[in-house]
This record gives structure tokens, sequence and C-alpha cells, in this order.
């Protein structure tokens, strides 16, 4: 077990508070907000990304929610699309091509998901600014902390707690709000009705939302996500990543703003310590690419806002590969190389799969057919002589109207569903219904053993939903003697 | 601190992927408790089902940070 020590006066004040940490000793990082064209974009994505969480729920669809994962009644709703526990495959597919994005995205321009995308960071993000809102930016922040417990302390530490847990607990209710009709959630939160499942996953993801925003921050990138360990290796030398210009910035240091510093043999950097402030990892970016580095560009930022103020050209931290750096390379010979073998191929596969996906979900039957033998008998004769089968089907209507199906049966000669040539059923709309179906065949129809035949599944009124399923028929040895 | 989240941590990802699998595969309804149909609500099993999960992959990361510790690191 690491337990931090406090390090009494041992470092200009603003770093010497060492809070517990759940990993080792670490600094508590004072993040500076930032403004810039990246932390415009990033919160561009937080609205984005968090007005679809919060919003997609409530929005409805058919006269059901429009999103809905309904664990309880095993089916997933998205807008018109319904999936069954049947259409795992299509999970599968989805989880593909997210990998496939990741590398994709991860190649080009580094870690991007992290810097923009991934709810970490947006969390982070939202909860940092609740805490600048109510305690102010990181001086303030710094000054707070260092006092004794005292009223004003207080009062702002306990707004802070109590903005975030109930921005928690929405986030929460949200979540559950996606398993469970979130209209009726909220009809049982209003009347504290909640089930005990219900409640306990509302307050488990808003502890979680909580604990990981609130406080752990960076440890999670830093020591949690697998994703960061293994990043490294979708990277090439083409990789856009927020780079220090060392041949610009160095011999970094202090000097006046006056100053010809060129020719007192300085470089642009004034080693003001900005980039390090609004880190939300708390690293030197000036130190080189790092794992610990999520790719925020927040650096950059904060950089140009620096070197806006001084007057000397932006760019000093930027986007730039580990090629263009060595070989002084301009922004048009960047972006050339951005079209490379190892994009080409990420992006053709990832085309090719979402284009087979969609091509098999816009295509696919809205009727499912499974069918079961009679695990009991295989076969037996009837008085007449005709050797009998059991069949179970599950009939399973995937559209949300209610159908008519007609079964029938090929494959042998003179085949029958209970002597009759075909079979009629009503299933309502997302609804399965189970029939045995007693299947005859006379003897000599079929050679002894299993014998192939197929139930056709039809809706009436529309052709188009139809699905041919085999099946095989047991014919005893000594049939018909 | 850290070994308590090497264990709970990987856990919890790697039973949260097995919750996701088992359950797209088996129907709780489907499944019997000693010889009984399962009778709670299906919100409940998964629930139940995660927190299985979990545990069993929790006392497997438990074995590795204890194997992982050998008789040389406790003399440091």
């Amino acid at each position: 077990m690491n337990k931090a020590k406090s390090q009494p006066g041992s470092q200009a004040g603003t770093e010497a508070v060492i809070e517990q940490s759940l990993y080792e000793a670490h600094k508590k990082i004072y993040i500076r907000s930032v403004t810039g064209v990246f932390a415009t974009w990033r919160w561009a994505l937080v609205w984005f990304t968090q007005l679809l969480y919060y919003g997609l729920c409530w929005l409805p669809w058919n006269g059901r929610q429009a999103v809905l994962f309904d664990l309880v009644e095993r089916k997933f709703y998205i807008f018109g699309l319904i999936f069954w526990p049947q259409d795992i495959f299509y999970l599968a597919v989805l989880l593909i091509v997210s990998a496939y994005a990741l590398f994709l995205f991860t190649a080009v321009g580094g870690r991007l998901f992290c810097g923009y995308a991934c709810p970490q960071t947006v969390y982070s993000e939202i909860f940092m600014w609740i805490e600048k809102m109510i305690e102010g930016d990181r001086n303030a922040r710094i000054k707070l902390d260092q006092q004794a417990m005292n009223l004003h302390k207080f009062s702002r530490k306990f707004a802070k707690h109590l903005a975030w847990l109930l921005f928690a607990l929405w986030t929460g209710f949200t979540f559950v709000g996606y398993f469970t009709p979130i209209k009726t959630l909220a009809g049982e939160v209003m009347k504290l009705a909640l089930g005990p499942w219900e409640i306990f996953w509302l307050l488990f993801y808003g502890f979680a939302t909580y604990g990981n925003a609130g406080y752990m921050r960076e440890q999670v990138c830093k020591y949690m996500c697998p994703y960061a360990r293994f990043q490294s290796v979708m990277f090439d030398p083409d990789t856009l990543i927020v780079t220090y210009d060392e041949g610009r910035g160095e011999p970094r240091g202090a000097r006046p703003k006056k100053l010809d510093y060129k020719s007192a043999g300085k470089g642009d950097c004034i080693d003001c310590g900005i980039c390090v402030q609004v880190c939300p990892t708390g690293i030197d970016i000036r130190q080189g690419l790092q794992y610990e580095c999520i790719g925020c560009s927040a650096c950059i930022d904060g950089c140009d806002t620096v070197m806006d103020k001084m007057g000397y050209p932006r760019g000093l931290i930027r986007y730039s590969t580990e090629h263009a750096m060595q070989k002084k390379w301009q922004r048009k010979e960047i972006l050339a190389h951005l079209i490379r073998p190892r994009i080409m191929i990420y992006g053709l596969l990832l085309v090719a799969i979402v284009g087979a996906a969609g091509y098999g979900i816009a295509t696919r039957t809205p009727l499912k057919v499974d069918v079961i033998r009679d695990r009991n008998s295989l076969s037996r004769e009837d008085e007449s002589g005709m050797v009998e089968n059991s069949f179970g089907l599950k009939i399973m209507n995937v559209s949300e109207v209610d159908r008519t199906y007609v079964i029938s049966i090929s494959g042998m000669d003179r085949i029958s569903i209970l002597h009759q040539p075909s079979f009629r059923i009503e299933v309502p709309a997302m609804k399965t219904e189970t029939v045995s179906l007693e299947v005859y065949a006379p003897p000599e129809s079929g050679a002894p053993g299993s014998n192939r035949i197929y139930f056709d599944v039809k809706a009436v009124n529309d052709e188009r939903i139809a699905v041919h399923e085999k099946a095989s028929f047991i014919m005893p040895q000594n049939a018909g003697h | 601190m850290k070994q308590l989240i090497w264990i709970l941590w990987p856990s919890f990802v790697v039973a949260g992927l097995a919750e996701v699998v088992f359950f797209t595969l088996i129907d709780p309804q489907e499944l019997y408790l000693f010889g009984e149909p399962v009778r709670i609500s299906r919100t409940a099993t998964y629930s139940i089902g995660f927190f299985g999960f979990w545990l069993v992959c929790a006392a497997s990361s438990l074995f590795t940070v204890f194997i992982q510790h050998t008789p040389e690191d406790s003399k440091h």
C-alpha cells in the first residue's frame, strides 16, 4: 500500500499539496482552464455527446422510447431497428467497427478519442467546469486548499460536492433510463417507488461518475485505461501528435518582452509553465511524447495564447509528426503523408464492414424461425401406416406489426403437416409463438434414417417476409412393414 | 490500495464482457437453480449474475496478485 506523505514546504507553495492517491504518492493537479481552438473543439464535443446521452433517452418513436435497451424484454430498440438476442452478430460487428475506427483515428491523429470524446475526458471537463464556477480558477483553488477550514471554504466545498453529486445522480438516472423506459423511471422517482435494483444501478453509476470525474481524473487514464498502454503500437512516424518544437523553443528562459531574444541566444519558449499548468495529466510536453499525454491539446491552446501575448508566431507546441519534425516539413507535406497504406487499409476495411452490416440490416427479414425437434420421440407410425415426427416451431415476429404466417413443408413426397398442406398462425407484433406440429410422411417417401425437409414460413399479404428453414425427418428402419 | 485496484478493476471489465456474452446467449428465465426454474426477475438475475462474474474474476486476479508476490519481494 502506498501511503502518501505530505511534504511540508518542500517545494514552492503551489506544488506542496499532496493528496492520498489511489496508486502512488501524487501531486494534486490544479488544472488551469484554457481557451482556444482545441478547447472549443472539446467543448463542442462535450455538448454533442452529452446532449445525445442525456437527451436521446427522452425521444419517443412509434409510441415507445426511441433508444431503449430493454433488458427485461430482451429487445434492443434503436429508432426503427429492433435487435433480438439472435442478432448478437451485429453486436460483434459493432465492436469490430469500433476497434477499426479507433485504429484509424489513432493512426491519423494520435489519441483523438482520449482528448475529445472519451467519457472520462468529457465528465472530467464538466466536473472541472463546475469546480471552476464554484471555487474559481487554478490560483483561487490552490489558495482555498491551503486555508484552514473556515465557513467560506466549507461553503465552497459543500456547494461543489453538492453540484457534483446532483450531476452524477442525474447521469446515473439517465444510464438506468436506457435499460428501463425512462418515463416510467421518472414517475417512479417522483413517487419514490424505484425498484431495489434500479436504485442500486442508479447510485452505482452515479458514484462511479462522481469518483472518476471528481477525484480519479487523470489517474484513470494513467493507470486504469488499457488503451493508454497499447495505443503506441498504432502510432507511426506520420501520426499527428502534440509536439513541442524543441529546435525553435530552446534554449528556453524568461526574458523582457522587448528583448531581441534571438540575438541574446534564446529560443521562443519563455518557460512560463502554462503548458504544464493546463495539462490534465500534469506532464511537461517539452520533454517529448509521453504515455500520459491524452492528446487533448490544452497545451497548444495555452502556449498559443502566450505566443500571441509575446508577439511570437503561434505553434511552438502544435500538432505535428515525427517525420515532419525531423525533415522540417510544412503543413502541406504533413497532410500529403496522411494518405498512406496503413490509413487506406483501415479506411477500406471500415467502409467494407459498415457497408456490409448496413446492407445486412437493411435487407433482413422481420421474421425469425427456430425449428426444434421433439426430443422425446424420434418418430412413430400411426394407424394408417404414415410416419410421424414432431417438431416445435418458434416463430418470432420481429416487426412492430401483427402478422399471420402460413407454414408449409417440403422436401419429401406427400409430406404434410397434420395431414394438411399448410398451417396458419397469428403472431402479434414483437412476440414469439411456439407451435408443435406433427409432420406426416408415407414410409416409402424417404430412406431409413435422416431425411432433409424444409419448413417455409411466409407472411400472409407480404411475400418478401419468408423464411426457408431446414430440418430433418427421421424415418425408422422398418417403416411400413 | 494499489493491489486492491489490481484485483477489482480488471475483474470488473472482464465481468462486464462476460455478462454481456452470457446473457445475450442465455435467457435468465431458462436457468435452473438447484433444480428449480429461476423465479426472480430478469433484472435481479442480470445484477446478481454480474456480481457473480465479478467475484469469480476478482478471485482470479487475487490469485495472480498472490503468486506475483515472491519471497524476494518481502525482503525489500
